[in-house]
């Protein structure tokens, strides 16, 4: 994995997306590792009582995507200090995900390298369903 | 005049707003960091791998940002709020201190900081904001999450 440094930054460097598409073994699997045994994430009949066509993904399963985004991105130097979204839109298995990320905004405070970026999943619908902002902190340049 | 503020005839119990609550502990364990890791589809060997972990910064697994929502905790306080047909996560706030690590002990604390309603052209909202605090076996605060919660009346 290479390395990204606070110098190779600055407002509007976009991030290479990731992209994401989510199985139902995978939700499965997400729901399993929660703990999770009932309700619309796990359940095709109780998301249809929803108003659902069938089972969503949860939000923190979609955030998770988010956190990986920003964890590969700062590399094993960097790290992800804060992560905030917004839930917008929901998410089905299958739908094809582009987790995306801008940086709008570099300082140095407290002796820290941060960076604070945009944050967002774009569907294959060119729908945002999450939308948030994030704080990392990235290593000067050796 | 004063504007009347709809959280006013929301009815919840008010008694658990800003008061935390000890909601268990948790051992983070190699089985649940690689499965979560895995269900997420994470490529870090950090995450996935202990014998790279072992060798990298850590010395030890760590699990992924988003592993907190994969501990099982006791219930929290709940503000039991009388309102809505249906409810959804609207937004997530975390704070990130510290890795947890493949051995530590987290406890949790857990508290209702702040109901509220809104009225916009939809009809009313109402929000619980839910706070988490995990610490670790030193004592130390590792990460902080701020779930916030929307109810709504969906016969509106």
């Amino acid at each position: 994995m290479s390395q990204v440094y606070f110098e190779d930054v600055e407002p509007g460097y976009e991030l290479a997306p990731l992209i994401k598409e989510p199985t139902r073994e995978q939700l499965d699997a997400f729901t399993k590792a929660w703990g999770t045994t009932t309700g619309r994430f796990v359940s095709d009949e109780a998301a249809q009582t929803e108003g659902f066509t069938g089972v969503i993904l949860p939000g923190n399963m979609s955030m998770a995507f988010l956190a990986q985004l920003m964890t590969e991105w700062a590399g094993s130097e960097g790290k992800l200090k804060r992560l905030e979204v917004d839930f917008r839109r929901s998410i089905l298995p299958g739908d094809r995900l582009s987790c995306e990320g801008l940086v709008t905004d570099t300082e140095v405070e407290d002796g820290e390298n941060r960076v604070i970026l945009d944050v967002y999943i774009e569907t294959q619908k060119g729908e945002r369903a999450l939308q948030g902002t994030a704080l990392v902190i990235l290593p000067n340049k050796p | 005049m004063a504007e009347v503020d709809p959280t006013d005839a929301i009815e919840f119990d008010r008694s658990v707003v800003g008061v935390d609550y000890d909601v268990g502990s948790h051992e983070v364990t190699e089985e649940q960091v690689v499965g979560f890791a895995m269900a997420i589809g994470e490529t870090n060997p950090f995450y996935l791998d202990k014998e790279e972990a072992s060798k990298g910064p850590h010395g030890v697994l760590i699990a992924p940002p988003a592993y907190y929502t994969s501990i099982r905790l006791q219930p929290g306080p709940d503000p039991q709020v009388k309102f809505g047909t249906t409810s959804f996560n609207a937004s997530q706030h975390c704070e990130f201190y510290e890795h947890m690590r493949v051995g530590d002990t987290i406890s949790a604390k857990e508290q209702i900081s702040h109901v509220f309603a809104k009225t916009g052209r939809t009809g009313t909202l109402v929000f619980t904001v839910r706070r988490t605090t995990y610490s670790n076996q030193h004592g130390r605060t590792v990460m902080m999450v701020e779930s916030s919660n929307v109810r709504r009346d969906m016969t509106q």
